[in-house]
């Protein structure tokens, strides 16, 4: 936006070119009407959508930050304004709060796990029908892609009669090669890597879609002239698939970072944050913070689950952005 | 940009707008109990209640109407779910009904807020309900409210186990229920002989009555006490069931296999109320009721088990404040009760009402009513719930991690008063 275009098509003769390089001119005084009226315009536009942003989105948001800098609990609901301005006290605590730094390791190990394995899960089946190794393909695109749409409460709920320790079809499996299987989701340590394998399983589907796109606008002729300098399969994705691929993956690894880092209904239905906290996310926390009425507390927590998801997309940008 | 600088002003204006009008009162009188006019109930009464109490009342209400021609009962039925969420929103937006159904742990926090009108001492008799009832409406020493139905928990086990156990005495104190649990084990082949919940939301209601039996207070004044001996000795007894595998450390609730189990006797006992009559009925099939009775909770210092239900609560934003509370008066009459048992199965919060054939006649409901008079509920406070998971959380540890009793109530006693009370 910073240089002027020489030739800018589509634009009426009104537009005020080249004012900076002329300086003042004897026009100055109506060109400055008219500008003024054009944004009056502008805004007369913008305004339906500016009043409700400011209402419905902007308001609530400076209220809840206000929040989070207040002791308001649900006993102040009468009298939401007769509270006590703490300053940043409940950030302070936040991170002398055992149960908060167990939910966030949690979660930063969900992430940390889940994100890859899920992008991996994605690009592979993505690659599989792109390069039609898969007969099929509409069935299994369809077949990947069913679990994202169906309702995560529904997925959990099934997925928690799989893992049973007894009844379910994981140790039903095991049992016929002879293993005794563990109790899932009742294990404090394998809870959580149940919960991450779950949610790759559920998402990888939809980054499976987009990678497919990604894949497919790589022209072929790059591929054949690889194939020509000798390249093999595994140096055709290595030198050719993944640079090209790499705004579609920051997408992918943002998108998944951004939802991952919310992870709540899945230890919510399946294992109400247990046993022994070890699948409590900080989303859960927050969740479970408003719900005892620590409205001031729990917003503080809302708000650094919001800088982490802010740094985790900056901190993406910067390792995946094309260097060019 | 100077548009931009010009919102960050008016934003910090308004901020600073609403922050100078901050600031708690430092007093807060005491609430007076205000009595009500004489005289039938007139005008429209709007009321709130959830699940099957919701459904059911608006018909039921009928016979009030017919006593109070002039007056018109308006019932809301509101889900279980959503309903903390809408009390506390109508709350804030002073847009409540006359009367609420309350849950009884939800009373300290209700309170607090200063919503709830007091309740008239003339028009309501507290002697007439069971004890442990109106404690959960009495917050500051000011009653906010009336019990309306309640429920206690037994221990339910199976009869035919016990009998193949050799078990001729019924258990009566904690080192006999220690031996029950051991013959259902070890002679009847139970996996759980008492399986008792290993944590997770609500075990606090397994854990506690065994420290209020062993005489343990949960506050002094204002002051928790959750650290004390009694409630040490508690968990060491309740870590028991754990260490010697008396009890399963599966959340059978949690994974919807508990009254199955007990059909299949892999669970030969277990704490639960009310409601679990009809579950196993339903669950264990034709004559299956006649293989399961019930236990009252074992005797230490006492024999005290835990009370929950709900209360009726009237809201000082009530527009009919004086018919509001005549309804609620009118379902706390003793025959009203009853029959309010026999339309949705709730049993009576009032001591009179038990004397009822169809109470007093019932094996499994006559020995709730005898539990009832000896059951505690935590004294209302605003900050329950949230202490509430604290003990769950230390009683899981104790369960499954086998953690420490001392060192579990010392955390529980650590993390519960960084909380408080709310008071």
């Amino acid at each position: 936006m910073a240089t002027a275009p020489v030739t800018t098509p589509g634009t009426g003769p009104a537009a005020p070119t080249g004012r900076s390089q002329t300086g003042r001119t004897a026009t100055a005084t109506t060109a400055r009407g008219q500008r003024r009226r054009r944004a009056l315009t502008g805004w007369a536009f913008a305004a339906p959508f500016t009043v409700l942003f400011g209402l419905f989105l902007a308001i609530p948001v400076v209220a809840s930050l206000v929040m989070s800098l207040t002791d308001l609990r649900s006993t102040d609901l009468r009298t939401p304004l007769s509270v006590d301005f703490v300053g940043l006290a409940n950030y302070v605590r936040l991170f002398s709060d055992d149960l908060f730094l167990r939910a966030a390791l949690n979660t930063g190990v969900f992430v940390l796990v889940g994100v890859p394995l899920t992008m991996v899960l994605g690009l592979a089946a993505a690659s599989a029908l792109n390069s039609g190794l898969i007969r099929l393909r509409g069935l299994f695109r369809v077949g990947f892609y069913l679990p994202v749409v169906t309702s995560i409460v529904a997925i959990a709920v099934v997925w928690r009669l799989v893992l049973d320790p007894e009844a379910g079809l994981v140790n039903a499996l095991l049992r016929l090669v002879g293993v005794d299987g563990p109790n899932w989701l009742g294990d404090s340590g394998l809870a959580l890597p149940s919960i991450t394998v779950m949610a790759a399983w559920r998402n990888f589907g939809f980054l499976m879609v987009v990678f497919l796109a990604g894949l497919q606008t790589i022209p072929a002729d790059l591929y054949e002239a690889a194939r020509l300098d000798g390249a093999s399969r595994w140096d055709q994705f290595r030198y050719v698939t993944l640079p090209l691929l790499r705004p579609t993956l920051l997408f992918g690894a943002v998108v998944t970072g951004i939802g991952y880092l919310q992870l709540f209904e899945e230890p919510f239905v399946m294992t109400r944050g247990g046993p022994l906290s070890s699948t409590l996310s900080v989303s859960y926390h927050i969740y479970n913070q408003f719900g005892f009425g620590n409205y001031g507390y729990a917003a503080a927590a809302s708000y650094v689950l919001f800088v982490s998801i802010v740094a985790l997309s900056v901190l993406q940008f910067r390792l995946l952005r094309s260097r060019d | 940009m100077r548009s931009q600088r010009r919102l960050a002003v008016a934003v910090t204006a308004a901020t600073l707008i609403a922050l100078a009008g901050c600031g708690r009162d430092s007093g807060g009188g005491q609430d007076e109990a205000r009595s009500v006019s004489d005289g039938k109930a007139t005008g429209e009464i709007t009321v709130w209640a959830m699940g099957t109490e919701g459904e059911k009342l608006g018909a039921f209400a009928q016979d009030f109407m017919a006593e109070n021609p002039d007056a018109k009962v308006t019932v809301t039925a509101v889900p279980w779910d959503a309903a903390h969420q809408k009390i506390a929103s109508a709350i804030a937006g002073k847009q409540t009904p006359d009367v609420s159904m309350v849950g009884t742990t939800w009373m300290g926090e209700f309170a607090k807020t200063g919503t709830l009108d007091p309740t008239p001492t003339d028009l309501v008799d507290k002697a007439s309900f069971f004890p442990g009832a109106w404690d959960t409406t009495v917050v500051d020493g000011t009653s906010y409210g009336v019990p309306w139905y309640v429920e206690t928990r037994l221990i339910f086990y199976r009869k035919d186990l016990a009998q193949r156990a050799g078990i001729t005495e019924l258990p009566r104190s904690w080192e006999e229920l220690t031996a029950f649990a051991t013959a259902m084990k070890q002679k009847a082949g139970a996996e759980s002989g008492l399986y008792l919940q290993p944590g997770g939301t609500g075990s606090w209601q397994s854990f506690l009555p065994f420290a209020w039996s062993n005489g343990a207070n949960l506050v002094d004044g204002d002051r928790l006490t959750l650290d004390t001996p009694e409630l040490t000795e508690a968990a060491a007894y309740y870590r028991s069931f754990f260490a010697d595998k008396l009890s399963t450390t599966i959340d059978l609730g949690l994974q919807g296999s508990l009254e199955q189990s007990f059909v299949d006797g892999k669970t030969a006992a277990f704490i639960s109320g009310p409601w679990h009559i009809g579950l196993l009925a339903e669950q264990g099939g034709a004559g299956f009721t006649e293989k399961f009775g019930v236990l009252p909770m074992p005797r230490r210092k006492s024999a005290t088990s835990f009370i929950g239900g709900s209360d009726l609560a009237v809201f000082k934003d009530a527009k009919n404040r004086d018919g509001a509370w005549k309804f609620v008066s009118w379902l706390s009459r003793p025959q009203v009760q009853v029959k309010w048992y026999q339309t949705v199965k709730d049993l009576p919060a009032v001591q009179q009402s038990w004397q009822d054939p169809g109470l007093a006649g019932d094996p499994f409901l006559s020995a709730f009513g005898e539990q009832l008079k000896d059951a505690k509920s935590p004294p209302p406070m605003a900050t329950w719930e949230q202490i509430a998971a604290v003990i769950d959380a230390e009683v899981e540890r104790v369960a499954k991690s086998g953690t420490d009793p001392g060192a579990a109530v010392k955390a529980m006693q650590e993390r519960a008063g960084s909380v408080g009370t709310g008071g």
